[in-house]
């Protein structure tokens, strides 16, 4: 439930870059939700939703791409966790390294990143 | 510098469409401030621990069985304890004779660095060894909010049933130390204590798993060792 409050700050930093730009209005949005962050992308879009209407960037188009988590082990295995074989669970979050067995640690995924937003500016 | 692309989008000609390339990651900003909030701690030679984990696991008895003890070896302790609303565990932290803040969150479902900063800038510093931080009873939004304590502690109890490390792995993934409390209450739950920690190990075989039973004191001094007290 913490995506209102994520979102607050990705709308401020979005009318931020929008006034030092002085941009007319905000086309879209893209965003990139790291696999291990709590971040789910409906409670994101329904946030923006109310945060961004009667504003500049009501009409903006949202899209998300999920950055895969990347996990890096004293072995030197570095790259996806491994997959759960307990599909009754689905997919789960295990350390434990696909390659030797011991503690791997989490070295990506866990970011929240405005990767870029289009917008329309005066033509100078 | 961002790199702005002018599209051929057909606009007046007084305007034109732009994307600006902006890679700006929104959490770091808490990371940066957790970070600033550990070296603030470090100056002070304060070591801190952050507790996480479901409303009525047990937190604030595990944390005030271990001030009782550190207290018990002439360590001085402060708490930090953050709810959605009152300040009944920071009046029973206070009742140990520690210094202690609360943070009421208001609607917010996690501490972040940002609340914990300002909490730090009132304890007095200079005469602290440690600090606990009792996050709000949530194993989910916490994840994404690191506060800058040196270790972090999960706390489950087997009354939340056997599924709880599945159901919940990141926050187990992203802590240091497990603490599988109220075991006194195992059979009564017919859940296997054991069967949590391997859950648990396999999440995470980098964190130190601890059965307790805080009521009773059990595991209070294997949970001091697992955090280097």
């Amino acid at each position: 439930m913490h995506e209102f409050s994520v979102m607050s700050q990705i709308v401020d930093a979005i009318m931020e870059e929008a006034n030092k730009r002085e941009a007319k209005k905000i086309e879209g949005v893209t965003i990139e939700l790291g696999e291990f962050t709590m971040l789910g992308e409906e409670q994101m879009r329904f946030s923006f939703e109310v945060l961004a209407k009667g504003t500049m960037m009501e009409d903006a188009v949202l899209v998300f791409r999920r950055t895969d988590g990347e996990i890096e082990c004293a072995c030197g295995y570095r790259g996806a966790m491994s997959s759960s074989e307990d599909a009754a669970h689905g997919s789960t979050l295990i350390l434990e390294c696909p390659q030797c067995g011991g503690g791997a640690n989490i070295v990506g995924g866990r970011e929240c990143v405005i990767r870029d937003i289009k917008m329309v500016v005066p033509d100078v | 510098m961002d790199k702005v692309l002018i599209s051929q989008v057909g606009f007046s000609t007084m305007h034109k469409v732009v994307t600006v390339d902006m890679m700006k990651d929104i959490l770091s900003a808490n990371r940066k401030l957790a970070d600033q909030n550990q070296a603030l701690l470090d100056e002070h030679g304060i070591r801190a621990f952050d507790f996480l984990g479901a409303i009525g696991s047990g937190k604030t008895l595990i944390i005030e069985r271990l001030i009782d003890k550190l207290k018990g070896d002439g360590k001085r302790c402060a708490a930090i304890a953050g709810d959605v609303a009152g300040d009944d565990d920071y009046r029973r932290f206070s009742a140990h004779g520690v210094a202690a803040e609360n943070i009421s969150t208001g609607k917010e479902c996690h501490l972040d660095a940002h609340m914990v900063d300002h909490a730090l800038e009132r304890l007095p510093l200079d005469d602290l060894d440690y600090v606990f931080v009792e996050n709000v009873g949530n194993l989910v939004c916490p994840v994404d909010f690191p506060l800058g304590s040196h270790k972090r502690v999960v706390v489950i109890s087997v009354t939340e049933g056997d599924d709880m490390v599945r159901k919940h792995p990141a926050i187990f993934a992203f802590s240091d130390v497990v603490v599988i409390n109220k075991v006194d209450l195992a059979d009564a739950m017919e859940v296997d204590p054991d069967s949590l920690a391997t859950d648990a190990r396999r999440t995470n075989p980098n964190a130190k798993v601890v059965i307790m039973n805080a009521r009773q004191g059990r595991g209070i001094d294997d949970l001091a060792e697992a955090l280097g007290l």
